[in-house]
């Protein structure tokens, strides 16, 4: 299998002097292309930092990270901004969209930096996500005008907008109340099963029993993994993945 | 708790609040200072014609007098509170000669008086009375400012050897506007000076009240008495004293509207920034139930303490560099009587100021108003401010690449924060451009014409003399047999009588000959060509309360006879009340005559002014530039001055504001800015945007600003000159410094500063903002 991004003990630290603490503290992961992971972990455990280091948004101390092959740490701002944009899709916990755009114009934003193709046709790529994660009708409304799940739909479409080889999310379910989430997971599950590797950060037991790796992070190191099991779920099976993942996860927490 | 919130804010933004505090500063400092020249300089006025007794009425004649008519009609009329005629002794330039050359070149009459026995005196710089001693010369104080002279020089009038012992005051004619210049010397030298020039004499009055001037004057000319030569008044005096220094108020109260301006805008923009940043802040205060009153207070407060400092700090300034301006006053007029009450009204002013800046920043505050609790807390964004840019949209953008997009509709969106930015680069275009525009139409040969002085390229002129009339057709003569001469005519004004409604009649100088060949510029109407039409100078038809259309009766030859009022014309010659016609009528008393000449090839104007000077020694010849300069030369100089420092300060407010809006705009948009480096901008895109969005601000506000001062900038100061008898004003731009240089360097200027401001746009560490 073909292996996306590979860490190699990677380490990260924040403050100076006595303030220091290591955020992140030897971690080695392989994400494979086509993979679904869940990264769990309490508070404060570095799963965010985790994720901006190996999108390349941020820097390491040390270690390193290839992506695709690419080793990250070599490249400048410049050349990782051209790879966000062109290889991955990003969702967060709030919708991060820009208030002076429309949401059609928000989806489209990432794809209009390489304008090879005209406005139109991406305007046309647009609607056709739109279309499938519901909110069409909502194209012409700013970005007051939606609700949060809403809106982290829009986030979806805009990280699709570039066909991208991987869609990072941190905790983008975090702030749905619970049917709002559940819609979300079944968008992100659909999406997984066209081909595109997922690597999400979260909380919650039930979003994690959908994907098909667990990492789970304690003090800046991966303290476990767990496969909660065969990746094309039926609904049915959801409660026995969720059980055997909560079991793994109250054994890891003492 | 206020207190801490103002203390954290101030530091929060420095840069900003210590701009604000600097314009606040600078206005209250410009503000003060206009104050207290204002007062001073009417003190001034007043101690200085107290002292020397300026006469209310004065009539100026050349030829023959009739003393005992004259002390009759003083004599009998009730209002006459002191009569005296003074022998001014007029003297050609070429005769008077300083170590450094002679005056053959000045435009003034000058001449020479001995200290006047009842009023009317000259006075030295001390403010006494001059008492000359023989051999001893007092010289007009406008002498010392242009270095011809010093004391100790020794001056040779006419053969005579003088020493210049000190500089006088002359209360009439102090000014370079007034065309004579009085020397003083002993009485022994004047006598011995007699027979080298001609004599002209100031008959002059004081009355018991003012008041009665008007009546006065129309008893004068009703009398038929003396009257070859100007008429001037105790009024007319004053606001000649009072032109240079007024026209440097009028400036220093210019620029200091416009920098309180830009204070305004700075707050204007700081608050409407503070007020997008904390929105949602603010909509929890009040949803907690703060009163917005209660909100207001903590940003008057702030606000009330800028000021505050700002104030006391211009005044302080104003106090630093008073002296340095009220020089001027001092050399020409003295102390003000009322000098002790100058800073405290110049603290006045200031308090002004202070209540205006609270003013404002308390109507710009009502805008919290308009935030609803419930729509900050929930979204945290002003809302409703997208109006009317629905369709500007990036899935229908076909032109722009999509920074110039981006950049492009955010100034759209946030309108209220770049119109900020965009008055002021309207105002910077404004400072930069107008002082410059003034420059060139006052330095300009057109603008002569606005002044009552016609577009030759020599000008003749005869006065005080005998023969005037014979004189002049010689000199007419020699310039239509001259083929170096294009284009020539003879003006010759003569005194008539004017009939008034109440049938009075009353004097008036009449120029006569063809007024189309070196037309003035008419604020009304136009010159007269038809034998029964007349133009009238404004001050004069204000006088008369005529306008065009209105018919006037002159007697001509002894007869009645009816005029049209033609056309009104600015003139600040001969005190400015002037008329032109186009008849003809030998039988009237001449008083002088100007003879206007174009030159074929005008670069050899100097050539042609020594020839005709040499033929017609009688004659005072000169080259209209020269005339000009002369005229206006200290003005001319001063402006073009200003206007240099003006395109300075313009560019650094210009370089100044721009940073820090860009500044204020990173810190602002780092959300914005953080969420496209996720989604792959580079920081080149980013400043890419920022660019564009200054370019797009740039665009419209030098374009705005340059198109405005070029033509509201004219109304502007064709109201401040109209204030000094000039009616009709056109500027005369150069195009080159107008629409391209000073364009050019404002654009520069927003460029640099862009550039320079969002050096860092693109360095913003993304994780730090989006974090879950
Ligand atoms: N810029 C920073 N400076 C200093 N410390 C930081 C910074 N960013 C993160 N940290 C610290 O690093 C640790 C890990 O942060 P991180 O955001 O990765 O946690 P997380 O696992 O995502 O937590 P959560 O589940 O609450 O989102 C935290 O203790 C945090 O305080
Ligand atoms: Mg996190």
């Amino acid at each position: 299998m073909k292996r996306l991004i590979v860490g190699e003990n990677i380490t990260k630290a924040f403050g100076a002097g006595v303030e220091k603490r290591k955020v992140l503290d030897g971690i080695s992961v392989e994400i494979n292309a086509g993979e679904f992971v869940a990264v769990m972990g309490p508070s404060g455990s570095g799963k965010s930092t985790l994720l901006f280091a190996l999108s390349g948004m941020d820097k390491v101390d040390s270690g390193y990270i290839t992506f695709d092959g690419v080793d990250l740490s070599r490249l400048s701002d410049n050349a990782l901004a051209d790879i966000r944009r062109r290889k991955m899709g990003f969702v967060f916990q709030q919708p991060t969209l820009l208030k002076s755009l429309n949401l059609l114009d928000n989806i489209m934003l990432p794809a209009m930096r390489d304008s090879g193709e005209k406005a139109a046709q991406l305007a046309a790529k647009a609607r056709v996500l739109m279309q499938r994660t519901d909110i069409l009708e909502l194209e012409k409304r700013d970005v007051t005008q939606a609700s949060g799940g809403q809106l982290q739909r829009v986030g979806i479409c805009r990280a699709l907008m570039n066909d991208p080889q991987i869609i990072f999310g941190d905790e983008p379910t975090g702030a749905l109340n619970s049917t709002a989430a559940s819609e979300i997971m079944a968008l992100l599950s659909e999406i997984h099963r066209t081909g595109t590797t997922i690597l999400l950060v979260t909380h919650d037991v039930k979003v994690a029993a959908q994907t098909e790796r667990v990492l789970y992070l304690f003090d800046g190191k991966i303290a476990g993994e767990y496969r909660p099991g065969l990746a094309n779920l039926h609904h049915d099976d959801l409660k026995a993945h969720e059980e055997g993942l909560t079991a793994w996860l109250t054994e890891m927490r003492f | 708790m206020y207190f801490r919130t103002i203390r954290n804010d101030i530091l929060r933004s420095k840069a900003i609040t210590l701009t604000t505090m600097l314009f606040i500063t600078t206005a209250a400092m410009l503000v003060a200072l206009a104050v207290i020249l204002v007062v001073n300089l009417t003190g001034a006025i007043d101690t200085l014609m107290t002292r020397a007794q300026t006469p209310h009425f004065m009539q100026m004649h050349a030829g023959a007098l009739d003393m005992t008519r004259l002390t009759t009609f003083a004599g009998k009329h009730k209002d006459v509170a002191d009569f005296q005629v003074m022998e001014f002794l007029n003297m050609d330039g070429a005769q008077i000669v300083f170590p450094g050359g002679s005056l053959a070149g000045s435009v003034q009459d000058n001449g020479f008086s001995v200290q006047s026995e009842h009023f009317d005196f000259l006075l030295d710089l001390d403010g006494n009375i001059i008492q000359a001693a023989d051999g001893e010369l007092y010289v007009p104080i406008s002498y010392m400012q242009d270095d011809t002279t010093s004391i100790g020089d020794r001056v040779e009038v006419a053969g005579k050897a003088l020493v210049v012992t000190g500089f006088l005051r002359d209360s009439q004619m102090n000014s370079l506007l007034s065309s004579s210049k009085r020397f003083l010397v002993s009485h022994n030298d004047f006598a011995a000076l007699k027979d080298s020039g001609s004599m002209e004499y100031l008959i002059e009055f004081r009355l018991h009240d003012l008041d009665a001037l008007g009546t006065f004057e129309t008893a004068y000319a009703a009398a038929e008495l003396e009257a070859a030569g100007p008429t001037l008044t105790y009024p007319l005096f004053k606001m000649i004293n009072a032109i240079s220094d007024g026209m440097m108020i009028a400036l220093l109260l210019l620029v200091s509207l416009l920098i309180v301006a830009i204070a305004f805008l700075c707050i204007r923009f700081t608050l409407l920034a503070k007020i997008e940043d904390e929105y949602r802040e603010i909509g929890a205060m009040k949803a907690i139930g703060l009163r917005v009153s209660d909100i207001k207070q903590i940003y008057l407060a702030k606000y009330a303490a800028l000021a505050a400092a700002g104030s006391v700090l211009g005044l302080a300034l104003s106090f630093v560099f008073r002296n340095a301006l009220l020089a001027n006053i001092w050399l020409h007029m003295g102390e003000s009587a009322n000098a002790a009450q100058a800073p405290l009204l110049g603290g006045l002013g200031v308090l002004l100021l202070f209540g205006g800046v609270l003013v404002y920043v308390n109507g710009v505050l009502e805008q919290f108003r308009r935030i609803s609790p419930a729509e900050a807390i929930r979204f945290g964004i002003v809302q409703g401010k997208t109006g009317g840019i629905h369709h500007f949209n990036l899935s229908q953008n076909r032109l722009l690449g999509v920074n110039v997009f981006l950049g492009a509709k955010d100034v759209l969106t946030r309108k209220r924060l770049y119109v900020t930015m965009l008055t002021v680069l309207v105002l910077a275009a404004f400072i930069s451009i107008l002082p410059q525009n003034l420059y060139t139409t006052i330095a300009s040969k057109d603008f002569s014409t606005y002044m009552g002085i016609g577009d030759s390229d020599l000008r003749i002129d005869l006065q005080q003399m005998n023969n005037i009339a014979v004189k002049a057709t010689d000199i007419a003569q020699a310039l239509e047999n001259d083929k170096d001469i294009s284009r020539y005519v003879v003006l010759t004004t003569y005194t008539f009588r004017v009939r008034m409604p109440d049938g009075t009649q009353r004097r008036i100088p009449v120029e006569l000959g063809d007024h189309t060949v070196f037309p003035v510029a008419y604020a009304a109407g136009r010159a007269p060509t038809a034998a029964d039409e007349i133009a009238l100078s404004v001050l004069h038809a204000n006088e008369l309360g005529r306008q065009v259309g209105d018919s006037l009766i002159l007697l001509v030859g002894g007869q009645e006879q009816q005029f049209t009022v033609c056309g009104l014309y600015s003139d600040v010659t001969n005190g400015g009340k002037t008329a032109k016609a186009a008849f003809s009528d030998a039988t009237a008393d001449i008083v002088w005559s100007v003879i206007s000449a174009e030159l074929v090839d005008e670069t050899r104007v100097d050539e042609k002014a020594a020839e005709y000077a040499t033929k017609f020694a009688f004659a005072k010849v000169t080259g209209i530039e020269g005339y000009i300069v002369q005229t206006f030369g200290s003005t001319i100089r001063a402006v073009a001055q200003a206007a240099r420092v003006a395109s300075v300060v313009a560019v650094l407010i210009t370089i100044l504001i721009t940073v820090l809006f860009m500044r204020m705009l990173i810190v602002k948009d780092r959300y914005s800015i953080a969420v496209m480096k996720i989604f792959g901008f580079t920081n080149t895109d980013i400043k890419m945007q920022y660019l564009s969005r200054a370019v797009f601000v740039l665009l419209i506000g030098v374009s705005l600003g340059t198109l405005l001062a070029n033509t509201l900038g004219e109304t502007l100061v064709g109201a401040a000159i109209s204030f000094f008898g000039a009616a009709s004003f056109k500027f005369t731009i150069n195009p080159f410094f107008a629409y391209l240089l000073s364009p050019l360097l404002m654009a520069g200027a927003v460029l640099v500063a862009t550039g320079g401001g969002t050096l860092d746009a693109g360095q913003i560490i993304i994780t730090g903002i989006i974090k879950e």
